[in-house]
Protein backbone atom coordinates (compact mmCIF):
# COMPACT_ATOMS: atom_id res chain seq x y z
CA UNK A 1 0.00 0.00 0.00
CA UNK A 2 1.82 3.40 -1.31
CA UNK A 3 1.01 6.33 0.93
CA UNK A 4 1.91 9.60 2.65
CA UNK A 5 2.92 8.91 6.00
CA UNK A 6 3.44 11.31 9.23
CA UNK A 7 5.64 10.91 12.22
CA UNK A 8 6.69 13.29 14.72
CA UNK A 9 7.88 11.95 18.47
CA UNK A 10 5.56 15.46 18.91
CA UNK A 11 1.81 14.40 19.10
CA UNK A 12 1.11 18.12 18.50
CA UNK A 13 3.43 18.53 15.25
CA UNK A 14 2.09 15.18 14.23
CA UNK A 15 -1.61 16.92 14.36
CA UNK A 16 -0.25 19.76 12.38
CA UNK A 17 1.29 17.38 9.82
CA UNK A 18 -1.58 16.17 8.94
CA UNK A 19 -2.96 18.90 7.57
CA UNK A 20 -0.16 19.16 4.89
CA UNK A 21 -1.11 15.12 4.80
CA UNK A 22 -4.24 15.88 3.58
CA UNK A 23 -3.83 18.61 1.37
CA UNK A 24 -1.61 16.46 -0.32
CA UNK A 25 -3.70 13.25 -0.48
CA UNK A 26 -6.25 15.68 -2.14
CA UNK A 27 -3.11 15.53 -5.05
CA UNK A 28 -1.85 12.59 -5.17
CA UNK A 29 -5.07 10.54 -3.87
CA UNK A 30 -2.79 7.87 -1.61
CA UNK A 31 -4.40 7.22 1.66
CA UNK A 32 -2.73 9.01 4.54
CA UNK A 33 -0.89 7.28 7.89
CA UNK A 34 0.39 7.78 10.80
CA UNK A 35 3.00 6.55 12.61
CA UNK A 36 3.38 6.61 16.44
CA UNK A 37 4.97 5.44 19.61
CA UNK A 38 1.89 7.00 21.61
CA UNK A 39 -0.33 4.49 21.38
CA UNK A 40 -2.80 6.46 23.18
CA UNK A 41 -3.32 9.56 20.13
CA UNK A 42 -4.76 6.96 17.61
CA UNK A 43 -8.29 7.64 18.02
CA UNK A 44 -7.17 11.53 17.75
CA UNK A 45 -5.24 10.98 14.96
CA UNK A 46 -7.73 9.60 13.00
CA UNK A 47 -10.57 12.25 13.73
CA UNK A 48 -8.12 14.59 12.28
CA UNK A 49 -7.67 12.88 9.27
CA UNK A 50 -5.84 9.57 9.36
CA UNK A 51 -6.72 6.39 7.82
CA UNK A 52 -4.07 4.36 9.43
CA UNK A 53 -2.37 4.45 12.15
CA UNK A 54 0.92 2.26 12.79
CA UNK A 55 1.62 1.96 16.96
CA UNK A 56 5.04 1.31 17.79
CA UNK A 57 5.39 -1.12 20.51
CA UNK A 58 8.09 1.07 22.19
CA UNK A 59 6.41 3.28 24.72
CA UNK A 60 8.95 5.54 26.75
CA UNK A 61 11.82 4.68 23.86
CA UNK A 62 14.38 7.38 22.98
CA UNK A 63 13.07 9.01 19.83
CA UNK A 64 16.28 8.91 17.70
CA UNK A 65 16.81 5.19 18.66
CA UNK A 66 13.35 4.27 16.53
CA UNK A 67 14.68 5.41 13.18
CA UNK A 68 14.87 2.14 11.49
CA UNK A 69 12.00 1.26 13.18
CA UNK A 70 10.41 4.32 11.09
CA UNK A 71 12.04 3.23 8.13
CA UNK A 72 11.28 -0.20 8.37
CA UNK A 73 7.34 0.86 8.50
CA UNK A 74 7.44 3.63 5.58
CA UNK A 75 10.03 0.57 3.52
CA UNK A 76 7.46 -1.78 3.65
CA UNK A 77 4.11 0.44 3.41
CA UNK A 78 5.94 1.65 0.46
CA UNK A 79 5.62 5.39 1.61
CA UNK A 80 5.44 8.06 -1.05
CA UNK A 81 5.94 10.75 1.08
CA UNK A 82 7.42 10.39 4.87
CA UNK A 83 6.39 13.68 6.03
CA UNK A 84 8.68 13.96 9.73
CA UNK A 85 8.13 17.48 12.48
CA UNK A 86 11.11 19.30 12.00
CA UNK A 87 11.95 19.07 15.31
CA UNK A 88 15.69 18.27 16.26
CA UNK A 89 15.12 15.04 17.31
CA UNK A 90 12.95 14.76 14.40
CA UNK A 91 15.69 15.75 11.88
CA UNK A 92 18.04 13.50 13.24
CA UNK A 93 15.70 10.76 13.03
CA UNK A 94 14.17 11.96 9.37
CA UNK A 95 18.20 11.78 8.15
CA UNK A 96 18.75 8.11 9.20
CA UNK A 97 15.35 7.32 7.62
CA UNK A 98 16.42 9.03 4.52
CA UNK A 99 19.61 7.33 4.23
CA UNK A 100 18.00 3.71 5.23
CA UNK A 101 15.43 4.33 2.53
CA UNK A 102 18.25 5.71 -0.27
CA UNK A 103 15.97 8.67 -0.08
CA UNK A 104 15.80 12.79 -0.55
CA UNK A 105 15.08 14.60 2.62
CA UNK A 106 14.35 18.01 2.39
CA UNK A 107 15.08 19.69 5.44
CA UNK A 108 12.81 22.78 6.91
CA UNK A 109 10.12 23.11 3.99
CA UNK A 110 7.82 26.14 4.16
CA UNK A 111 5.44 24.73 1.77
CA UNK A 112 5.23 21.57 -0.05
CA UNK A 113 2.53 20.21 -3.07
CA UNK A 114 2.72 17.44 -5.55
CA UNK A 115 3.09 18.12 -9.26
CA UNK A 116 4.32 16.42 -12.52
CA UNK A 117 5.08 13.48 -10.78
CA UNK A 118 7.63 14.48 -8.11
CA UNK A 119 7.24 16.62 -5.07
CA UNK A 120 8.05 20.72 -4.67
CA UNK A 121 9.45 21.89 -2.02
CA UNK A 122 10.06 25.51 -0.63
CA UNK A 123 12.99 26.41 1.40
CA UNK A 124 15.76 28.91 3.01
CA UNK A 125 19.17 28.71 1.36
CA UNK A 126 22.45 30.53 2.78
CA UNK A 127 20.61 31.42 6.26
CA UNK A 128 17.60 32.87 4.54
CA UNK A 129 19.74 35.18 2.13
CA UNK A 130 17.55 33.09 -0.83
CA UNK A 131 14.35 31.02 -1.32
CA UNK A 132 15.36 27.54 -3.13
CA UNK A 133 12.76 25.56 -4.90
CA UNK A 134 13.67 21.43 -5.44
CA UNK A 135 11.83 18.63 -6.33
CA UNK A 136 12.34 15.53 -4.83
CA UNK A 137 11.85 12.01 -6.43
CA UNK A 138 9.61 9.67 -4.61
CA UNK A 139 9.87 8.37 -1.84
CA UNK A 140 10.47 11.62 -0.72
CA UNK A 141 10.97 12.64 3.46
CA UNK A 142 10.32 16.28 3.93
CA UNK A 143 11.27 17.83 7.11
CA UNK A 144 8.60 20.91 8.36
CA UNK A 145 8.87 23.33 11.12
CA UNK A 146 6.69 22.87 13.79
CA UNK A 147 3.53 25.66 13.32
CA UNK A 148 4.52 25.17 9.71
CA UNK A 149 0.48 24.16 9.94
CA UNK A 150 -2.06 24.48 11.58
CA UNK A 151 -4.10 21.14 12.74
CA UNK A 152 -7.47 19.92 10.45
CA UNK A 153 -10.83 20.09 11.86
CA UNK A 154 -11.35 16.93 13.88
CA UNK A 155 -14.66 15.15 12.71
CA UNK A 156 -15.53 12.06 14.73
CA UNK A 157 -17.43 10.62 11.49
CA UNK A 158 -13.95 9.43 10.15
CA UNK A 159 -13.07 5.67 10.93
CA UNK A 160 -9.30 4.23 10.89
CA UNK A 161 -7.33 1.35 11.37
CA UNK A 162 -4.75 1.11 14.14
CA UNK A 163 -2.07 -2.07 13.46
CA UNK A 164 0.18 -2.76 16.09
CA UNK A 165 4.17 -2.85 14.92
CA UNK A 166 6.78 -4.95 17.12
CA UNK A 167 9.72 -2.15 17.55
CA UNK A 168 13.06 -3.04 18.91
CA UNK A 169 14.51 0.60 19.66
CA UNK A 170 18.07 0.83 18.82
CA UNK A 171 20.14 0.26 22.41
CA UNK A 172 23.62 1.40 21.55
CA UNK A 173 23.14 4.75 22.95
CA UNK A 174 22.07 5.28 26.65
CA UNK A 175 20.66 8.53 27.50
CA UNK A 176 20.83 10.04 31.17
CA UNK A 177 20.73 13.51 33.06
CA UNK A 178 17.63 15.01 30.95
CA UNK A 179 17.44 18.72 32.04
CA UNK A 180 14.59 21.12 30.50
CA UNK A 181 15.81 24.09 29.47
CA UNK A 182 14.92 27.21 31.83
CA UNK A 183 12.37 29.28 30.58
CA UNK A 184 11.20 32.10 31.95
CA UNK A 185 8.64 32.75 30.26
CA UNK A 186 9.05 35.34 28.04
CA UNK A 187 8.00 35.02 24.44
CA UNK A 188 9.56 37.83 22.46
CA UNK A 189 7.92 36.37 19.39
CA UNK A 190 4.51 37.88 20.85
CA UNK A 191 5.83 41.19 21.15
CA UNK A 192 4.76 44.29 19.24
CA UNK A 193 8.21 46.35 20.01
CA UNK A 194 11.26 44.80 20.38
CA UNK A 195 14.72 46.42 21.61
CA UNK A 196 17.13 44.13 20.39
CA UNK A 197 21.33 44.06 21.58
CA UNK A 198 24.54 43.28 19.94
CA UNK A 199 28.20 42.53 19.85
CA UNK A 200 28.49 46.59 20.00
CA UNK A 201 27.62 46.30 24.18
CA UNK A 202 30.83 46.25 26.01
CA UNK A 203 29.90 44.61 29.24
CA UNK A 204 26.79 43.06 30.28
CA UNK A 205 25.86 46.05 32.47
CA UNK A 206 25.54 48.14 29.76
CA UNK A 207 22.02 46.38 28.29
CA UNK A 208 20.51 48.66 31.13
CA UNK A 209 20.96 51.35 28.42
CA UNK A 210 18.74 49.25 26.65
CA UNK A 211 16.22 48.24 28.79
CA UNK A 212 15.80 51.80 29.87
CA UNK A 213 14.86 52.44 26.06
CA UNK A 214 12.30 49.13 25.98
CA UNK A 215 10.62 50.62 28.91
CA UNK A 216 9.97 53.69 27.75
CA UNK A 217 8.64 52.90 24.32
CA UNK A 218 6.65 49.45 26.02
CA UNK A 219 9.23 47.16 24.27
CA UNK A 220 10.71 43.61 25.18
CA UNK A 221 14.47 43.15 25.32
CA UNK A 222 16.20 40.15 22.39
CA UNK A 223 19.48 40.22 20.97
CA UNK A 224 21.73 38.15 18.70
CA UNK A 225 23.40 34.46 18.50
CA UNK A 226 26.73 36.32 19.97
CA UNK A 227 25.08 37.84 23.03
CA UNK A 228 22.89 34.55 24.15
CA UNK A 229 25.44 32.01 23.07
CA UNK A 230 28.67 33.54 23.19
CA UNK A 231 28.12 36.25 25.98
CA UNK A 232 25.84 34.55 28.40
CA UNK A 233 24.23 37.47 28.98
CA UNK A 234 20.86 36.79 28.01
CA UNK A 235 18.35 33.58 27.94
CA UNK A 236 18.80 31.52 24.62
CA UNK A 237 15.30 32.18 24.12
CA UNK A 238 15.33 35.86 23.61
CA UNK A 239 18.02 35.41 20.65
CA UNK A 240 16.52 36.21 17.08
CA UNK A 241 18.09 34.31 13.38
CA UNK A 242 18.36 31.48 11.56
CA UNK A 243 18.53 29.05 14.53
CA UNK A 244 17.02 31.16 17.40
CA UNK A 245 13.58 33.22 17.22
CA UNK A 246 11.62 34.58 14.60
CA UNK A 247 9.95 37.70 15.01
CA UNK A 248 8.01 39.92 13.65
CA UNK A 249 7.12 42.86 15.59
CA UNK A 250 5.63 46.03 14.78
CA UNK A 251 9.24 48.04 15.71
CA UNK A 252 12.45 46.25 15.95
CA UNK A 253 15.14 48.19 17.03
CA UNK A 254 18.05 47.06 16.68
CA UNK A 255 21.35 48.58 18.77
CA UNK A 256 25.17 47.51 17.85
CA UNK A 257 23.85 44.47 15.55
CA UNK A 258 25.89 44.43 12.24
CA UNK A 259 22.95 42.71 10.47
CA UNK A 260 24.35 39.40 9.30
CA UNK A 261 21.95 37.73 7.51
CA UNK A 262 21.71 34.91 9.95
CA UNK A 263 20.46 37.82 11.87
CA UNK A 264 17.74 39.34 9.40
CA UNK A 265 16.19 36.50 8.43
CA UNK A 266 14.56 35.97 11.70
CA UNK A 267 13.67 40.08 11.80
CA UNK A 268 12.45 40.63 8.17
CA UNK A 269 8.61 40.35 8.75
CA UNK A 270 9.17 43.31 11.13
CA UNK A 271 6.84 45.80 9.93
CA UNK A 272 9.43 48.27 10.77
CA UNK A 273 12.81 47.97 11.07
CA UNK A 274 15.18 50.50 12.85
CA UNK A 275 18.51 50.58 13.67
CA UNK A 276 21.51 52.14 15.71
CA UNK A 277 24.80 51.55 14.96
CA UNK A 278 28.38 53.46 14.52
CA UNK A 279 29.41 51.74 11.30
CA UNK A 280 27.47 53.42 8.72
CA UNK A 281 28.24 50.49 6.30
CA UNK A 282 27.08 47.95 8.64
CA UNK A 283 24.64 45.82 6.72
CA UNK A 284 21.71 46.33 9.40
CA UNK A 285 20.88 49.82 7.26
CA UNK A 286 20.43 48.10 4.17
CA UNK A 287 17.74 46.43 6.53
CA UNK A 288 15.77 49.25 7.87
CA UNK A 289 13.47 51.72 7.60
CA UNK A 290 15.23 54.46 9.82
CA UNK A 291 18.17 54.57 11.42
CA UNK A 292 20.84 56.31 13.08
CA UNK A 293 24.54 56.59 12.89
CA UNK A 294 25.96 56.95 16.06
CA UNK A 295 28.04 55.43 18.68
CA UNK A 296 25.09 54.13 20.83
CA UNK A 297 26.37 55.34 24.47
CA UNK A 298 25.88 58.72 23.28
CA UNK A 299 23.11 57.44 21.36
CA UNK A 300 20.47 55.49 23.58
CA UNK A 301 20.04 58.08 26.83
CA UNK A 302 19.09 60.46 24.05
CA UNK A 303 16.80 58.39 22.27
CA UNK A 304 15.56 57.27 25.99
CA UNK A 305 14.66 60.52 27.07
CA UNK A 306 13.03 61.98 23.58
CA UNK A 307 10.53 59.00 23.58
CA UNK A 308 9.32 59.90 27.15
CA UNK A 309 8.66 63.50 25.62
CA UNK B 1 43.97 6.72 22.38
CA UNK B 2 40.99 7.74 19.97
CA UNK B 3 41.46 8.01 15.85
CA UNK B 4 38.96 10.78 15.16
CA UNK B 5 37.83 11.47 11.75
CA UNK B 6 36.12 15.03 11.24
CA UNK B 7 34.01 15.93 7.91
CA UNK B 8 33.86 19.30 6.86
CA UNK B 9 32.80 21.16 3.74
CA UNK B 10 33.99 24.21 1.76
CA UNK B 11 31.42 26.35 1.07
CA UNK B 12 30.64 29.90 -0.29
CA UNK B 13 30.65 32.83 2.08
CA UNK B 14 27.42 34.23 2.64
CA UNK B 15 28.05 37.53 3.35
CA UNK B 16 29.69 38.05 0.16
CA UNK B 17 27.05 37.27 -2.48
CA UNK B 18 24.73 39.36 -3.42
CA UNK B 19 21.22 39.82 -4.86
CA UNK B 20 20.47 41.04 -8.70
CA UNK B 21 18.10 43.36 -8.11
CA UNK B 22 16.95 43.22 -11.81
CA UNK B 23 16.23 39.16 -11.69
CA UNK B 24 16.64 38.46 -7.85
CA UNK B 25 19.36 35.75 -9.09
CA UNK B 26 22.67 35.14 -6.68
CA UNK B 27 25.92 36.86 -7.49
CA UNK B 28 28.82 34.59 -5.62
CA UNK B 29 31.35 36.49 -8.21
CA UNK B 30 33.19 38.28 -5.11
CA UNK B 31 32.14 34.83 -2.46
CA UNK B 32 35.64 33.57 -1.39
CA UNK B 33 35.45 30.19 -0.17
CA UNK B 34 35.80 29.19 3.48
CA UNK B 35 35.03 25.79 5.64
CA UNK B 36 31.48 25.94 6.69
CA UNK B 37 31.37 28.05 10.45
CA UNK B 38 30.07 24.74 12.65
CA UNK B 39 32.55 22.49 10.58
CA UNK B 40 35.24 25.04 12.13
CA UNK B 41 33.72 24.17 15.47
CA UNK B 42 34.13 20.47 14.70
CA UNK B 43 37.69 20.60 13.69
CA UNK B 44 38.51 22.42 17.00
CA UNK B 45 36.52 19.86 19.06
CA UNK B 46 38.71 17.09 17.62
CA UNK B 47 41.86 18.93 17.87
CA UNK B 48 40.95 19.85 21.57
CA UNK B 49 40.52 16.20 22.65
CA UNK B 50 43.32 15.06 21.23
CA UNK B 51 45.39 17.31 22.81
CA UNK B 52 43.86 15.84 25.96
CA UNK B 53 43.66 12.56 25.37
CA UNK B 54 46.42 11.54 22.92
CA UNK B 55 45.65 9.98 19.25
CA UNK B 56 44.87 11.50 15.88
CA UNK B 57 42.71 13.50 14.22
CA UNK B 58 41.71 12.74 10.30
CA UNK B 59 39.92 15.12 7.85
CA UNK B 60 37.62 14.39 5.20
CA UNK B 61 35.54 16.23 2.51
CA UNK B 62 33.77 16.47 -0.63
CA UNK B 63 33.34 19.41 -3.03
CA UNK B 64 34.31 20.66 -6.43
CA UNK B 65 37.90 20.37 -7.66
CA UNK B 66 37.78 24.14 -5.63
CA UNK B 67 37.81 22.04 -2.36
CA UNK B 68 41.84 21.94 -3.01
CA UNK B 69 41.79 25.41 -1.73
CA UNK B 70 41.00 24.54 1.60
CA UNK B 71 43.63 21.99 2.78
CA UNK B 72 45.92 23.99 3.75
CA UNK B 73 43.81 26.08 6.52
CA UNK B 74 41.88 23.14 7.50
CA UNK B 75 45.64 21.51 8.58
CA UNK B 76 46.62 24.81 10.26
CA UNK B 77 43.72 24.16 12.85
CA UNK B 78 45.05 20.89 13.91
CA UNK B 79 44.15 17.61 11.73
CA UNK B 80 47.44 15.57 11.11
CA UNK B 81 46.00 14.61 7.74
CA UNK B 82 43.09 15.95 4.86
CA UNK B 83 41.71 13.14 2.86
CA UNK B 84 39.55 15.37 0.13
CA UNK B 85 37.38 14.61 -2.72
CA UNK B 86 37.37 16.97 -5.57
CA UNK B 87 34.26 16.04 -8.05
CA UNK B 88 32.35 17.95 -10.42
CA UNK B 89 29.46 15.97 -9.66
CA UNK B 90 29.29 17.75 -5.95
CA UNK B 91 28.13 20.81 -7.82
CA UNK B 92 24.48 19.29 -7.60
CA UNK B 93 25.32 16.98 -4.94
CA UNK B 94 22.18 16.50 -2.64
CA UNK B 95 23.07 15.13 1.10
CA UNK B 96 21.69 11.66 -0.12
CA UNK B 97 24.46 11.82 -2.58
CA UNK B 98 27.09 13.76 0.07
CA UNK B 99 27.20 10.95 2.66
CA UNK B 100 26.85 8.22 0.61
CA UNK B 101 30.50 9.65 -0.76
CA UNK B 102 31.29 10.39 2.78
CA UNK B 103 30.53 6.87 3.36
CA UNK B 104 32.15 5.29 1.48
CA UNK B 105 35.63 6.98 2.04
CA UNK B 106 35.37 6.12 5.44
CA UNK B 107 34.80 2.80 4.76
CA UNK B 108 38.21 3.61 2.49
CA UNK B 109 39.93 5.12 5.20
CA UNK B 110 38.63 3.96 8.47
CA UNK B 111 37.65 2.62 10.85
CA UNK B 112 37.80 5.48 13.08
CA UNK B 113 37.00 5.90 16.93
CA UNK B 114 34.78 8.92 16.38
CA UNK B 115 33.56 10.74 13.41
CA UNK B 116 32.52 14.35 14.21
CA UNK B 117 30.58 17.13 11.59
CA UNK B 118 29.30 20.13 12.34
CA UNK B 119 25.61 20.08 13.18
CA UNK B 120 24.86 21.75 9.98
CA UNK B 121 26.55 23.66 6.89
CA UNK B 122 26.46 27.90 6.28
CA UNK B 123 24.75 26.90 2.39
CA UNK B 124 22.13 24.78 2.87
CA UNK B 125 22.00 23.89 6.41
CA UNK B 126 20.59 20.57 6.01
CA UNK B 127 21.65 19.09 9.09
CA UNK B 128 21.39 15.86 7.44
CA UNK B 129 25.19 14.39 6.99
CA UNK B 130 25.86 13.30 10.48
CA UNK B 131 22.75 11.03 10.55
CA UNK B 132 22.93 9.65 7.45
CA UNK B 133 26.18 8.85 7.52
CA UNK B 134 25.82 6.91 10.82
CA UNK B 135 22.84 4.91 9.55
CA UNK B 136 25.14 4.34 6.09
CA UNK B 137 27.79 2.90 8.61
CA UNK B 138 25.73 1.59 10.83
CA UNK B 139 27.15 3.58 14.02
CA UNK B 140 25.25 5.37 16.59
CA UNK B 141 24.46 9.19 16.02
CA UNK B 142 24.61 11.78 18.88
CA UNK B 143 23.17 15.18 17.13
CA UNK B 144 23.52 18.66 18.35
CA UNK B 145 26.25 18.26 20.75
CA UNK B 146 27.24 21.01 23.04
CA UNK B 147 29.86 19.16 25.03
CA UNK B 148 31.75 15.58 24.72
CA UNK B 149 33.38 13.72 27.34
CA UNK B 150 34.92 10.62 27.19
CA UNK B 151 33.81 7.07 28.50
CA UNK B 152 35.64 4.46 29.11
CA UNK B 153 36.19 2.87 25.59
CA UNK B 154 33.41 4.89 24.34
CA UNK B 155 31.96 8.57 24.13
CA UNK B 156 29.71 10.81 26.26
CA UNK B 157 28.02 13.84 24.99
CA UNK B 158 25.67 16.61 26.28
CA UNK B 159 22.55 17.21 23.49
CA UNK B 160 21.27 20.36 23.50
CA UNK B 161 17.60 19.81 21.72
CA UNK B 162 14.44 22.43 21.76
CA UNK B 163 13.89 21.87 25.10
CA UNK B 164 15.60 20.08 27.03
CA UNK B 165 19.62 18.68 27.31
CA UNK B 166 20.49 15.60 28.01
CA UNK B 167 24.03 12.70 27.84
CA UNK B 168 24.21 10.23 25.43
CA UNK B 169 26.52 7.63 25.97
CA UNK B 170 28.01 5.53 23.31
CA UNK B 171 30.17 1.88 24.10
CA UNK B 172 32.20 2.02 20.95
CA UNK B 173 32.41 4.10 18.03
CA UNK B 174 29.89 6.88 16.96
CA UNK B 175 29.08 9.54 14.80
CA UNK B 176 28.52 13.15 16.35
CA UNK B 177 27.53 16.52 15.14
CA UNK B 178 28.12 19.52 17.46
CA UNK B 179 26.79 23.11 17.59
CA UNK B 180 28.36 26.04 17.33
CA UNK B 181 28.65 26.84 21.06
CA UNK B 182 30.86 23.91 21.82
CA UNK B 183 33.99 25.60 21.45
CA UNK B 184 35.59 28.99 20.22
CA UNK B 185 38.05 28.23 17.01
CA UNK B 186 41.36 29.07 17.59
CA UNK B 187 42.77 31.74 14.85
CA UNK B 188 45.96 29.57 13.98
CA UNK B 189 49.42 31.15 14.86
CA UNK B 190 51.82 31.50 12.26
CA UNK B 191 53.71 28.61 13.56
CA UNK B 192 50.84 26.19 12.86
CA UNK B 193 50.37 28.09 9.53
CA UNK B 194 53.66 27.20 8.69
CA UNK B 195 53.69 23.70 10.41
CA UNK B 196 50.29 22.92 8.10
CA UNK B 197 52.52 23.01 4.87
CA UNK B 198 54.50 20.03 6.27
CA UNK B 199 51.77 17.77 6.67
CA UNK B 200 50.28 14.92 4.34
CA UNK B 201 47.23 15.40 2.33
CA UNK B 202 45.50 12.66 0.69
CA UNK B 203 43.27 12.94 -2.74
CA UNK B 204 40.65 10.77 -2.81
CA UNK B 205 39.16 9.72 -6.52
CA UNK B 206 35.44 9.22 -6.11
CA UNK B 207 35.78 6.66 -9.35
CA UNK B 208 37.89 4.64 -6.37
CA UNK B 209 34.79 4.53 -3.87
CA UNK B 210 32.75 1.55 -5.59
CA UNK B 211 29.66 4.04 -5.74
CA UNK B 212 26.89 3.11 -8.06
CA UNK B 213 25.47 5.74 -10.63
CA UNK B 214 22.43 5.57 -8.18
CA UNK B 215 24.63 6.60 -5.24
CA UNK B 216 26.06 9.59 -7.10
CA UNK B 217 22.10 10.81 -8.38
CA UNK B 218 20.52 13.73 -6.49
CA UNK B 219 17.17 12.85 -4.97
CA UNK B 220 16.56 16.61 -4.25
CA UNK B 221 17.05 18.82 -7.48
CA UNK B 222 17.33 22.49 -7.22
CA UNK B 223 14.86 24.16 -9.69
CA UNK B 224 15.10 27.57 -8.60
CA UNK B 225 16.97 29.97 -6.34
CA UNK B 226 15.46 33.66 -5.80
CA UNK B 227 17.38 36.08 -3.69
CA UNK B 228 14.91 36.95 -0.86
CA UNK B 229 14.40 41.16 -1.04
CA UNK B 230 13.45 43.53 1.77
CA UNK B 231 12.01 46.42 0.54
CA UNK B 232 12.79 49.14 3.35
CA UNK B 233 12.73 53.14 3.69
CA UNK B 234 16.34 53.08 4.32
CA UNK B 235 15.91 56.55 5.93
CA UNK B 236 19.19 56.93 7.44
CA UNK B 237 20.40 60.10 9.87
CA UNK B 238 24.35 60.09 10.03
CA UNK B 239 25.34 63.81 9.69
CA UNK B 240 25.11 66.42 12.39
CA UNK B 241 25.40 65.68 16.13
CA UNK B 242 23.69 62.79 17.94
CA UNK B 243 20.80 64.81 19.72
CA UNK B 244 19.78 66.45 16.36
CA UNK B 245 19.88 62.62 14.69
CA UNK B 246 18.01 61.47 17.25
CA UNK B 247 15.56 64.08 17.37
CA UNK B 248 15.08 63.23 13.59
CA UNK B 249 14.65 59.66 14.00
CA UNK B 250 12.13 60.22 17.03
CA UNK B 251 10.21 62.14 14.93
CA UNK B 252 10.01 59.23 12.01
CA UNK B 253 9.16 56.96 14.43
CA UNK B 254 6.30 59.05 15.90
CA UNK B 255 4.79 59.98 12.52
CA UNK B 256 4.56 56.12 11.56
CA UNK B 257 2.95 55.32 15.42
CA UNK B 258 5.37 53.80 16.78
CA UNK B 259 5.98 55.42 20.04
Amino acid sequence: MAGIFVFSEENAVARQLLTAGLELKAVMQLPLCVITANADQSDNFIRLGAEKVFVLQAPGAWPEGLAKVVADVAGREQASVLLVGGTLRGKDIAGKVAALLKAGLVSDAQKLKFANGSLETTRLLYAGLALCEDTVALPAVVTVPPHTFAEPAPSAARQGVVQAVEAAPDTRVTISNVHPIKSEGVDITTASKLVSVGRAFLRKEDLGLAEELAKAIGAEISCTRGVAEDYHWLPIERYIGISGQKVKPDLYLAVGISGQVQHIVGIRESKFIAAVNSDERAPIFEASDYGIVGDLYEVLPLLTKAVKH
Amino acid sequence: MPKILVCYKWVLDEQDIKINPSDLSLDSSRAKGKISDFDRNAIEEATQLVEKLGGTVDALTYGTPAVKQSLKDTLSRGPNKVFWIGDASAEKADAHVIANVLAAAIRKIGPYDLIICGEASSDSYNQQTAPRIAALLDLPAITYVEEIGASGNGVSATRKLNDCTEVATVQGPAVISVLGEINKPRVPSLKQVLAASKKPSEEIKIASLGLTPADLTPKVVCISVKGFVMSRKNVIYKDGDAAAKVAKFVASLKKEGLC
